[in-house]
């Protein structure tokens, strides 16, 4: 504590930063194929599915709320996808393959709008806090999935699909170009708009929130439904990637999830965090995982140090305000 | 319970604070089969009387004596054991526990070492028995109305078998019946033995349950005197002493047109039938004891509670005040009275807390958001000399005064027509004080309205332009500070 309190003006709040470097310039060091394009990109591709979800997680949590439901989601929206583009395509109606592929897409991400919304007015109307109402849903999307697909992997997509979870834009992964979008999205969001200050407000003291004439309400339902959203289009990403609607797929994302957003600074408590804490918890993870796979770590100790971590960066997290 | 006399005894007690001093050197003796009222405005010292015989602070200096036995209490909990039971204003019961439990809390009956429930209801039962109460006590307390959740604390109280019984102004929730309840079994206590000890507001009860009167003055014991030489005229001069009428600056009378009509506005037991007009730049008091309904008819304005009947004309436009944002758009704030919980947001910045009202509708100039934000916060601290080190600290760390300010400023930013204050200057230094009310006759003469709840009636006198007395939920009467003296408005208040 006394050691950590004796640097901090050192590195003021940059404390996960330098962290960060400084593994990085380990692996760089131990492992040399860490430090090359094809390895970052490839890390990147990795943590955008997750990533983008936790960028929705993020203002879930600022705003005091949490969401459960986001791997179900994932596997879920995937499972919709297959289905609908089987049943509207070349198994059913018909319709041209991109069409049907178009259709299914945009009603999967509807679906997940209207999941997350739903746990909005539970919350509102009946006072059904969101840990419940999402881990409800956790179960029922997850049962859904299975019904959908009969169990079985769907696979009715044209090849080109791959693109959307697989494919390059200028070399990027397009995965990765739709999270870094996200980020920038969420990032002025959370800064730059009068409603991101409203979620902050909302999660640091709802009472005060209300009787400052935020709508508490519109703001829960708001980033609920962006989380599950987000989390639909991860699940479209992620049947592209594997090409098929699978309902087992994304197991436990929603703790890897939250893990990242925690790592990242983003108090449970509500009211404090950023969208920028989040983007380093994601990649921290993410070069974590890499760097102990390039080192021929087993997947076991993988789950070890990877829990280990999470509390490490809450105690720093802890300090670092208590300090202040 | 023995039927021995109990007596209570302070000598030269004293209690100061950093800066302050509390309770100056009272000296008081109570002896049981009498009941004791204890008197006093705010800030006279009797909350501070009750703490320290209660075991929840410790004397500076000087004694407390129950049964002539010098004792010290470190905690609430060796006061109570010593007999000594009291019954607070705010409510501590915890809702999901049973009436039962609640009552025996961390001294429920045991046998054999496990908790003894038929033992613990049938005692519980007994004891709401003498206070004419029948519920089921194994039900849970977060059931009951407030009512009668204040009858179980009393019961709570009475389970201790207290020598000495204090009661915090008991009857703020009670309806009638329960009153008349609860004075019987005070009068039955007292003739036990049970020195009682009796804090209220309201003039008329003591008349109906007092022995005699102790009156407090600025932490210092005026008098006591019994209840047949307690006439209203008497006490008012004893709780306020010689009062001088301090010379209002002149200032220009409100304007005729009216910003705000309130119509037979009700809301259950809290309040009903209150209509009254609210004209530009007029500052309007609200004058009441505890419980009168004054802070749930502010909230009620505001939409921040519901209200059953009843409507609001702001600017022309008829309404029923049902959220917020509503009244926000018609130009109504409000700063609430517990201004850590319900006016800012503790944990974000000044200048976010500044900008906190603005936020809702969101705006579309939204990349410009943080950069106005600045401006309007460094505006602000600049004009009500809010003293802030940075306007991204935390708002926690600023004074009670500066906090009030923050709030004031978040509503100024939205161009507000009314601004609603309930207590705005509760737990603020002089200072402060007098700054808030430069801020608000400021205001006022720009033409915006006021309605002022405060319980430090001087300081409506001193603001006002006109008050109002609500009692019992209901308007009692109006007040002109210019023509009516502080003396007439307690009285008005009180009886």
């Amino acid at each position: 504590m006394h050691g950590i309190a004796r640097f901090r003006p050192l590195v003021g709040s940059a404390v996960l930063e330098i962290v960060l470097v400084v593994l990085c310039l380990f692996l760089a060091a131990v492992a040399p194929y860490f430090l090359t394009a094809e390895n970052l990109l490839n890390v990147l591709r990795n943590v955008s599915m997750q990533g983008l979800i936790a960028l929705g997680m993020t203002l879930v949590i600022i705003a005091g709320e949490i969401d459960l439901s986001v791997g179900s989601m994932v596997a879920f929206a995937g499972c919709l996808t297959a289905w609908l583009t089987g049943a509207l395509g070349s198994s059913g109606w018909g319709l041209p393959a991109p069409l049907a592929v178009g259709a299914a897409i945009l009603s999967s991400l509807a679906v997940g709008f209207m999941s997350g919304a739903l746990a909005g007015v539970l919350r509102n109307r009946f006072g059904v806090p969101s840990f419940i109402s999402t881990l409800a849903l956790l179960t029922a999307l997850s049962g859904a999935a299975e019904l959908i697909t009969n169990g079985f992997p769907l696979t009715p997509f044209p090849a080109w699909y791959n693109f959307i979870g697989g494919g390059y834009v200028l070399g990027v992964p397009f995965p990765a170009m739709v999270f870094i979008l996200a980020f920038a999205g969420t990032h002025v969001l959370m800064n730059y708009t009068s409603f991101g200050r409203a979620v902050y407000a909302v999660g640091g003291n709802a009472e005060a929130a209300r009787l400052s004439a935020i709508n508490i309400h519109a703001v829960r339902t708001a980033v609920l439904a962006l989380t599950a959203t987000l989390a639909a289009a991860s699940g479209v990403m992620q049947s592209s990637e594997i090409m098929s609607g699978t309902a087992t797929t994304a197991k436990g994302w929603e703790l890897d999830v939250i893990a990242a957003v925690i790592i990242g600074g983003t108090s449970l408590a509500g009211g404090v965090g950023r969208v920028w804490g989040t983007m380093i918890g994601v990649v921290f993870l993410g070069i974590i995982m890499n760097g102990m796979t390039l080192l021929n770590v087993s997947e076991y100790w993988q789950h070890v140090v990877r829990g280990g971590l999470i509390l490490l960066a809450v105690l720093i997290n802890r300090m670092e305000r208590r300090g202040r | 319970m023995d039927s021995r006399r109990h007596t209570l005894e302070t000598v030269s007690l004293r209690k100061e604070y950093p800066g302050t001093v509390a309770l100056r050197d009272v000296s008081l003796r109570c002896e049981g089969g009498e009941i004791r009222a204890l008197l006093g405005k705010n800030g006279a010292g009797k909350s501070t009387l009750v703490r320290l015989l209660g075991g929840a602070v410790q004397p500076t200096s000087g004694a407390i004596l129950v049964d002539g036995h010098t004792v010290r209490f470190r905690s609430p909990r060796e006061a109570s054991r010593r007999g000594i039971a009291t019954v607070h204003q705010e409510l501590s019961l915890i809702p999901g526990l049973s009436i039962a439990e609640n009552i025996f809390l961390g001294r429920l009956p045991r046998r054999h070492g496990l908790i003894d429930w038929r033992t613990a209801c049938r005692m519980a039962e007994a004891l709401l028995a003498e206070l004419g109460l029948a519920l089921d006590v194994r039900s849970p307390a977060g059931k009951l109305g407030v009512a009668q959740q204040q009858m179980i604390e009393i019961a709570k109280a009475m389970s201790l078998a207290p020598s000495v019984l204090m009661m915090d102004e008991p009857t703020s929730a009670l309806a009638h019946r329960e009153t008349d309840r609860l004075f019987t079994l005070l009068k039955r206590l007292a003739a036990k033995g049970v020195v009682v000890l009796y804090i209220t507001h309201r003039l008329e009860e003591i008349h109906r349950v007092a022995d005699a009167v102790t009156v407090l003055r600025n932490g210092e014991l005026v008098r006591t005197i019994p209840i047949a030489d307690a006439n209203a005229g008497t006490i008012v001069g004893m709780m306020f002493g010689a009062t001088v009428r301090k010379e209002r600056p002149p200032e220009p009378p409100p304007s005729s047109a009216p910003v705000m009509e309130v119509r037979s506005f009700s809301r259950g037991e809290a309040y009903s039938g209150i209509s009254f007009t609210l004209h530009e730049g007029e500052i309007l008091g609200i004058a009441g004891v505890l419980g009168a309904g004054r802070t749930e008819l502010l909230r009620g304005l505001f939409g921040a509670d519901p209200h059953d009947a009843g409507s609001v004309t702001v600017g022309g436009r008829t309404v029923f005040p049902s959220f917020p944002a509503q009244m926000k758009r018609l130009g109504v704030a409000l700063a609430p009275e517990d201004r850590k919980a319900e006016g800012l947001v503790q944990i974000l910045s000044t200048r976010v807390n500044i900008n906190l009202a603005s936020f809702w509708p969101p705006s579309l100039h939204w990349i410009t958001t943080a950069r106005r934000e600045r401006s309007v916060a460094r505006r602000y601290v600049h004009e009500m000399d809010i003293a802030v080190q940075s306007l991204d600290s935390p708002a926690s760390n600023l004074s009670g005064g500066n906090q009030q300010k923050v709030v004031l400023a978040k509503w100024l930013d939205t161009g507000p027509r009314v601004l609603l204050l309930d207590e705005p200057t509760r737990g603020i230094d002089v200072q402060a004080k007098q700054q808030v009310f430069d801020i608000v006759r400021g205001l006022s003469a720009q033409g915006i309205a006021f309605l002022v709840v405060s319980s430090e009636l001087e300081e409506l006198m001193d603001v006002c332009h006109r008050i109002l007395i609500l009692k019992k939920g209901r308007t009692a009467g109006e007040l002109l500070p210019h023509d009516g003296t502080l003396e007439n408005l307690i009285r008005l208040c009180m009886e």
